[in-house]
């Protein structure tokens, strides 16, 4: 039975060097050149394809190299070893001289294959380097060394300040917090306002602010979400808010113009002021470690009371005193309170029924004194030197 | 504000050790940063909260402290000895706005010999960092310091007509104050005038013309209450901040003026002589009495989760200068005292008994949130991108938001969102693009020689809407340049090009259910022609990508390729998370065939394989480009790919006739575009 032309072109060449040219169906001259036409350029592919797959190393190159060849040139079950016995050997009388002259074509260019593989392709892409690595083959040559370093593709990493909010926030999630955003351009009336802080009060130069016009100012805090999200849930309300903020200062080695908070807010029918010591003293050993003391000292924010400070013992010298904690044993972590009956007003929330607690801190300043960065301007100049150690 | 420890010792006995009086006077409140040893006193610096302006004197420190010490307060008594005429006689006070000056007291003191003060004066007041001026002067900034009411001396023959008024400033109005700066008034100072113009802008400095001098004979002794805002606003406007003004802005206290000026007077006649007319001035249209406050003691115990002893807290708002009275079994009525201008209502007098029975031995409970169930989704897939990111071997930065507004607004065509009181120039706009500070974040690194570099940022961008509100898009910048890896002995360096960036973005989008991601070759005004791309989403702009300008290269002064991607998280992060579904995989064996092809240069490479996705061949299972080249046998304004093609029935094994039916159909449905088999 005959193949049809397609099926013929289907098959691969492997296949086909296993048939005679009667069963491919090739009956004449013009057949026998277009078979071997489809051999040679099959042969081509395959050097083409080697070329361009390419080796990492000489040793590879060869490899590669020596694999095509004995395909092809291997006198047991080799490509061009089948030919001769299936398609020469056995063709009819009339077609044996034009399938002799086509094989020893064939022949000559499988001869320049290796040569063909090795210079105009693979192997160029490193020509002069001596590198590993196939085991069979460089065993015995003594050039595998194990030591090399392994192929590694450079990890990133991220911010250290992204890393610290993530540590943050990961530790209020386990405590049931939700986490809430808000806007960085922001009007005045819930930057300050709404939080008891009125124009007319010196409080207000406390946050030195950038305006964007009478009403807009950028948020000098987080702040301003706890109203917004009152506002929007209602109580009972437990809700961390990281962000970015922006004050008119300078920039100096503790201070930028932009910095990132961690405002904090519960707000439920039976929260106390033993809420919020508690729970500031959990977040904070989970934080720093089971052994840090806190302690909580009276502080006036407009928006709480009684308003606190949290502070740490010293992580550095455990309380001995120190020059990062100024001899005092003891570090300024973050301010907090109860939520002042006003702002929950504000925020649409009835004092009497309800009681809150809050807390802000900065993030900044918590990644620098945990990773020990003594300046805060190299958090924000985008230095691959200090980002990688991150 | 720095507090002398012998000065306190006047009316407290303190006993404890300075160091200890530093933490104890933090405990409750006053924030002591340092104490440190002058001569044989040591001075703490005491940081006064805005809401405390009673405790901006020595007096008032202790009272917090006999309070803490269960010690007696040493009370101001001042003994005058008058003579002469009524101090009415010899000048009048008149308020014209009493909206701004509630209460103006004044004394004269005749015969005054203005000159050094004595040594124990001036040693008090070097020690707390006050600069002795004369003895005049600092008998009024003893009692600033001692009781917190500011005063000010005037040379009575300087005031006209011998003539004090209290009234706005007629717009205009020329002053020039105490330090020497000549000063325009608005319609909004409260100044005090004499017969004809003003001589001091109330409450905050007096002026230069009836200042006290080595000639001055009689000193006109004012004190008075200013109105907080309006004081905070003359200052202001003026740009000024004074001892005075920092008071009067918190709040003075309205009783205090009358002690403060017999004490001052008398401690004039102790330093420069000199005679105290009989009987004060004082002026007081409207003596103001201040509202009871109901204080509960559940609500004690609601704030503070324990309740407190009737006794304690009588024991410390008594202290604290408060009246209680005990009501029923509810609480008490409490009346605050005129220092206490902060205490207004009932969670005022409950953070003084929370500071006085100490923060430190209030209970503490850790309060986890009710449980909750919903996800936090936004969170997850910015996790998951930045995951990915870091994978792929990018460094997250946080760059300034605030830029200069012209290098913005080469990037972006929209209105920027500027700054009225900006820190400087190259910070007063928010930016509308995040890619100069990509651009700059990297020169910074090529600048110190630091070459492989591949930057993300997760941040935003704002702009006016067309009505002028500001608008924050979130997005997400990536920058590379250098090498996609280190040189080592397994591989040779490559240049991170384009399509190193349209591949991490393949990957960073991987995790999001995308129906379909596009790429087209776009153009862009900051990127290179023929260098940019975008991709898309049904439609929606998921990133913008390519090179910068030549022109812009060379202004950043970047040496070498670089390439940015923004991506668009407004739109990405509203796509949801690839749902996880398992789809079984065929048994059957699968066939790759290379197709060598000639394919014409105009016909890119999504051409082609549009019309093999078109095809919509099941077992055409998959199918990329792995070589393309040029020259050789292939014709010109042509170039040869090699296709590899896998081959996969979910039902059977292919049989090779199968694998050629598929193959023309492939081959059939390119040629159309021109493309063929390699002959």
């Amino acid at each position: 039975m005959r193949p049809s032309r397609t099926q013929t072109l289907a098959m691969t060449i492997d296949e086909k060097v296993r048939k005679t040219l009667a069963e491919l169906g090739v009956t004449d001259a013009a057949g026998v050149e277009a078979l071997f036409g489809e051999v040679r350029a099959a042969m081509e592919q395959e050097r083409s394809s080697l070329v361009s797959h390419g080796a990492s190393s000489e040793a590879e190159r060869d490899r590669l190299s020596k694999s095509l060849r004995d395909r092809w040139l291997a006198r047991q079950n080799g490509l061009l070893a089948n030919i001769d016995e299936r398609w020469l050997k056995t063709s009819p009388k009339e077609l044996k001289p034009s399938v002799g002259k086509s094989f020893n074509g064939l022949r000559q260019a499988a001869a320049a294959l290796e040569m063909d593989a090795l210079v105009k392709g693979v192997g160029l892409k490193i020509p002069t380097k001596v590198a590993a690595v196939d085991a069979a083959e460089i065993r015995g040559a003594g050039l595998r060394d194990l030591t090399l370093p392994g192929y590694c593709r450079p990890l990133g990493s991220l911010h250290p300040v992204t890393q610290m909010q993530r540590e943050i926030e990961q530790i209020f999630l386990n405590l049931g917090f939700r986490i809430e955003d808000g806007p960085e351009i922001e009007s005045v009336y819930y930057n300050f306002d709404a939080l008891n802080i009125p124009e007319s009060h010196p409080s207000r130069d406390d946050w030195d602010t950038l305006y964007i016009n009478a009403q807009t100012v950028l948020r000098t805090h987080t702040s301003p979400v706890q109203i917004r999200a009152m506002e929007k849930y209602g109580a009972p309300l437990y809700i961390i808010i990281p962000g970015k903020c922006y004050r008119h200062d300078n920039p100096d080695a503790s201070h930028t113009p932009m910095f990132h908070q961690i405002e904090g807010l519960a707000i439920d029918s039976d929260i106390t002021f033993a809420d919020l010591k508690g729970t500031l003293d959990f977040f904070a050993k989970k934080l720093f470690g089971e052994k840090i003391h806190t302690r909580f000292q009276p502080s006036f924010f407009p928006f709480t009371e009684p308003s606190g400070e949290v502070a740490i013992s010293c992580i550095f010298c455990g309380g001995e005193g120190c020059r990062v904690c100024k001899e005092s044993g003891w570090i300024e972590v973050m301010g907090c309170g109860m939520v002042h009956p006003q702002v929950l007003h504000n925020g649409g929330i009835d004092p009497e029924k309800y009681s809150g607690w809050a807390f802000g801190l900065g993030v900044d300043r918590y990644a620098m004194m945990k990773y020990d960065i003594n300046d805060i301007q190299l958090l924000f100049q985008s230095d691959v030197r200090f980002l990688e150690q991150f | 504000m720095k507090i002398s420890v012998n000065w306190l010792k006047e009316f407290v006995d303190v006993t404890s050790d300075p160091r200890q009086l530093k933490s104890d006077l933090t405990m409750i409140g006053l924030n002591t940063e340092s104490c440190a040893p002058v001569g044989d006193d040591w001075v703490l610096d005491v940081e006064v909260t805005t809401n405390r302006p009673d405790c901006l004197s020595h007096y008032g420190v202790a009272r917090e402290l006999a309070t803490l010490y269960r010690q007696p307060l040493q009370r101001v008594e001042v003994f005058l000895k008058e003579s002469g005429e009524p101090t009415s006689a010899a000048a009048t006070v008149e308020i014209a706005d009493p909206d701004l000056c509630a209460r103006y007291c004044g004394r004269i003191v005749q015969k005054v010999q203005v000159g050094p003060s004595p040594d124990w004066l001036v040693k008090r007041l070097e020690a707390i960092g006050q600069r002795s001026i004369n003895n005049v002067a600092d008998a009024t900034n003893y009692v600033l310091m001692e009781l917190g009411h500011p005063l000010h001396a005037f040379d009575l023959f300087r005031l006209r007509q011998h003539k004090i008024i209290v009234r706005r400033a007629n717009p205009g109005e020329p002053l020039r104050t105490l330090d020497g700066v000549d000063r325009t008034l608005t319609r909004d100072s409260l100044v005090i005038a004499d017969g004809e113009r003003p001589v001091a802008l109330a409450g905050v400095m007096g002026g230069e013309e009836s200042e006290i001098s080595s000639r001055t004979g009689s000193v006109l002794l004012e004190s008075a209450w200013f109105e907080p805002v309006s004081v905070r606003r003359t200052a202001k406007s003026q740009g000024m901040h004074t001892e005075a003004s920092h008071r009067f802005e918190r709040g003075a206290d309205l009783e205090m003026a009358p002690l403060a000026l017999d004490r001052a007077a008398d401690l004039i006649q102790k330093v420069a002589g000199g005679e105290i007319l009989r009987k004060m001035i004082d002026v007081y249209p409207r003596p103001e009495s201040r509202k009871d406050l109901l204080l509960r003691r559940s609500e004690i115990a609601r704030i503070l989760g324990t309740e407190v002893a009737w006794e304690e807290v009588e024991r410390i708002l008594c202290g604290l200068g408060f009246q209680t009275e005990r009501q029923g079994t509810e609480g008490w009525r409490v009346s605050p005292p005129s220092f206490r201008l902060d205490v207004s209502r009932e969670i005022d007098l409950i953070e003084e008994v929370a500071r006085h029975v100490g923060y430190d031995r209030l209970p503490a409970r850790v309060r986890p949130a009710p449980p909750r169930v919903e996800r936090d989704i936004t969170r997850e897939k910015i996790m998951a991108v930045s995951s990915l990111l870091v994978g792929l071997g990018y460094h997250e930065i946080i760059a300034p938001a605030m830029v200069d507004p012209a290098e913005n607004q080469r990037f972006a065509d929209c209105a920027p969102v500027m700054l009225a009181n900006p820190l400087s120039q190259d910070a007063s706009a928010m930016r509308s693009s995040a890619v100069p500070s990509m651009l700059r974040a990297i020169r910074w690194n090529l600048d110190r020689d630091l070459r492989d570099v591949k930057f993300c940022e997760f941040g935003k961008t704002y702009s006016l809407t067309t009505e002028g509100t500001p608008e924050e898009r979130r997005v997400l910048t990536l920058g590379a340049t250098g090498h996609r890896r280190p040189a080592s002995v397994h591989d040779s360096e490559k240049v991170v090009d384009f399509f190193d960036l349209k591949g991490d973005l393949g990957t960073m989008f991987a995790p999001f259910d995308l129906p379909k991601l596009d790429f087209e070759p776009s153009s862009c005004p900051y990127y290179e022609e023929g260098c940019c791309g975008r991709l898309t989403s049904q439609g929606i702009a998921l990133a913008v990508f390519g090179q910068p300008r030549q022109d812009l290269a060379r202004e950043y002064k970047l040496r070498q390729a670089v390439w940015v991607a923004e991506i668009d998280l407004e739109h990405l992060l509203n796509f949801s998370l690839r749902p996880r579904q398992f789809r079984p995989f065929s048994k059957f064996p699968a066939v790759e065939r290379d197709f060598s092809l000639v394919v014409p240069d105009g016909v890119p490479y999504a051409r082609l394989a549009a019309a093999v996705a078109g095809l919509d061949l099941e077992e055409i299972r998959r199918h990329r480009p792995v070589d393309r080249f040029r020259g050789g046998a292939i014709a010109a304004q042509h170039h040869g790919l090699l296709l590899r093609v896998t081959f996969q029935s979910q039902t059977h094994t292919l049989t090779s006739e199968e694998v050629g039916g598929l193959s023309q159909r492939l081959l059939a449905v390119l040629e159309p575009l021109g493309v063929r088999l390699r002959g």
